[in-house]
């Protein structure tokens, strides 16, 4: 995915990345991610909005709000885990 | 010792000597010591982690010959480059777990610098071990702390719907998201309480048909999913996590299959599926209950259609089709669920306002005198009366009171304009007028084509109909089933 490498210079892009990988199972609001990461809730939003662009966070819409979760692409994840293995160095 | 303490002994070590406790002891010890370098050496004085690695393994093979005599005492001896060195045990209580290791030190420590490393080596020691435990607190309370977060935004997003078929399709999209698996059914138990039926079949790789052999149902007892809903217990399986949906009975089974990483499913997420299935009951039941409402609603609006029909039929409802054509107009324009749902209470009595209009005046064919039309303004509300008891179809009032207003203020009762009037009324003056056009009335006039009438409205649009109501009518009367939704031969 060509786009990984510039979503990864990306702080919170990647902050969001980092957590879904570790909690692959989670789904919440931007609120509860810039929570759990530690992070501005605008900047996470403009985050998390590229990365439903780009297909990374699947987006479930109510009325009363939206909450996000990690993709069901094995492709997506498996390519994620190898540059975040790439990325701690390991 | 066995091999297993040798190992978590070996950890605990190697955790401890690349903790940030161990940086700040190094800074303090250096400064005491006067420039040194520290590495550690594990129990049998090996390096563990070195920038010189041949430095310090050499003095780790030299030290090892008296590692039986100096184990739990300090050590204070000179390299090969005359240099003092200084070999301390990391201990707690009476274990050695290794050594800290100084190297090329300007003088031998004396008593006061080593009661320095000591108490610097205690307080490293506690700070690791806060720092560990604060570690597996994160490591146990924190995937806790996120699966509660992801229920409770699960709970918020299926509360958001009382669609029984959105709530369903959402309930089995989560479970799919949360279970990180490729295949997710929701069955709900029918009437007889014998049977299955499959409400939900998702699965990623492919789309199930739902006249498909997924979709038929299941006798009680049968298969996985069926044996869960004759028990009540929850099955775990390598490959598939079976729940029941439980509310006072069994109403159903939640199940997800294949995980999307080929691991096998674990007590975790079967513990998390339970939860999310007790969020599913609770959703499941309001839509319920919700239906059940609505039903009776529909049901007491349907009577008194049939009670108004039976004074006069065709005055005061229209047909099947003109309620059809209201939804389909207000579906195409996108409305809430809210607003189509009192449009659809309207569009059931949509001229309950002329209820008490003498017959003379409502079936005259030609134009109304001043008198008359000053009667419909005054009967209108009168008649509007009937039903503003009935709760639910408060938000359906003014829709009916408003229909035979004109766009551009020039119809009744109160002459309002454009935006002024309710978007429901806007759509069924649309419908009301077309339906009136196509349908042969003896008090309507002429009747003429579909097409004629379909052209009639778009003519009128910005006059007596609102364009954009116009326009998605015009949408929907291109469609081939148009014809069929108003009973007509394609």
């Amino acid at each position: 995915m060509k786009n990984l490498k510039r979503l990864f210079k990306n702080g919170a892009a990647r902050k969001i990345l980092f957590f879904f990988n570790e909690n692959p199972n989670c789904i919440d609001t931007v609120k509860g991610i810039s929570l759990w990461i530690g992070g501005d809730t605008v900047i996470m939003q403009k985050a998390l909005n590229t990365l439903v662009k780009e297909g990374i966070i699947t987006s479930h819409k109510t009325a009363s709000t939206t909450a996000y979760a990690y993709t069901n692409n094995k492709k997506i994840v498996k390519n994620i885990e190898k540059y975040i293995k790439k990325f701690k160095g390991l | 010792m066995n091999e297993f303490e040798k190992k978590e002994k070996q950890d605990f070590f190697i955790k401890f000597s690349k903790s940030g406790s161990v940086g700040i002891f190094k800074k303090l010890c250096s400064k005491a010591l006067k420039k040194s370098g520290c590495a550690f050496l594990d129990t049998e004085y090996r390096p563990l982690n070195s920038s010189r690695e041949c430095s310090h393994l050499k003095i780790g093979k030299y030290l090892a010959r008296f590692k039986f005599s100096s184990l739990k005492e300090y050590m204070v001896f000179k390299c090969d480059c005359n240099k003092p060195c200084l070999s301390f045990p990391v201990m707690q209580g009476s274990s050695v777990y290794g050594h800290a290791l100084f190297t090329h030190l300007d003088r031998e420590p004396n008593k006061k610098t080593m009661d320095i490393v000591r108490i610097c080596m205690e307080l490293a020691l506690k700070e690791f071990q806060k720092e560990q435990e604060l570690n597996k607190l994160y490591e146990t309370i924190r995937p806790r702390a996120i699966a509660l977060s992801t229920i409770h935004t699960i709970h918020r997003l299926l509360s958001s719907t009382l669609n029984m078929d959105e709530l369903i399709e959402r309930i089995a999209r989560l479970t799919l998201q949360v279970m990180r698996s490729k295949h997710c059914s929701i069955m709900l138990m029918d009437e007889s309480k014998g049977y299955l039926i499959p409400k939900a079949v998702i699965d990623l790789d492919k789309e199930i048909p739902r006249t498909g052999t997924l979709y038929k149902k299941i006798k009680i007892g049968v298969r996985q999913e069926g044996r869960v809903a004759g028990t009540g217990k929850s099955v775990l399986l390598r490959n598939s996590v079976c729940v029941p949906l439980v509310e006072e009975d069994i109403i159903g089974v939640i199940s997800a299959r294949d995980k999307i990483n080929g691991e096998p499913f674990d007590k975790f997420e079967l513990e998390i599926l339970i939860t999310l299935a007790e969020q599913a009951v609770i959703a499941i039941k309001n839509a319920q209950m919700y239906e059940e409402q609505e039903k009776m609603a529909y049901g007491s609006i349907k009577t008194l259609a049939a009670l108004l029909d039976s004074k006069s039929p065709n005055t005061f409802t229209h047909s099947d089709q003109f309620v059809k054509m209201v939804l389909a107009i207000a579906e195409e324009m996108k409305l809430s669920r809210e607003d189509i749902a009192s449009l659809h209470y309207a569009a059931l009595l949509p001229d309950t306002g002329r209820f008490s209009i003498p017959d003379e005046i409502l079936k005259k064919p030609g134009n109304l005198s001043r008198r008359e039309y000053a009667i419909i303004k005054k009967q209108h509300m009168e008649s509007l009366k009937i039903i503003e008891h009935m709760e639910f179809l408060k938000p359906a009032i003014p829709i009916i009171k408003h229909h035979h207003e004109r766009y551009d203020g020039t119809g009744y009762p109160d002459g309002l304009k454009r935006g002024n009037i309710p978007v429901g009324a806007r759509i069924m003056a649309v419908a009301t007028a077309f339906e009136a056009m196509i349908s042969a009335r003896p008090y309507k006039g002429k009747r003429i084509s579909i097409h004629q009438a379909i052209k009639e409205i778009d003519d009128n649009k910005g006059g007596q109909f609102d364009p954009e109501v116009v326009r998605a009518f015009v949408r929907i009367a291109k469609k081939p089933e148009f014809k069929n939704m108003l009973g007509v031969s394609a």
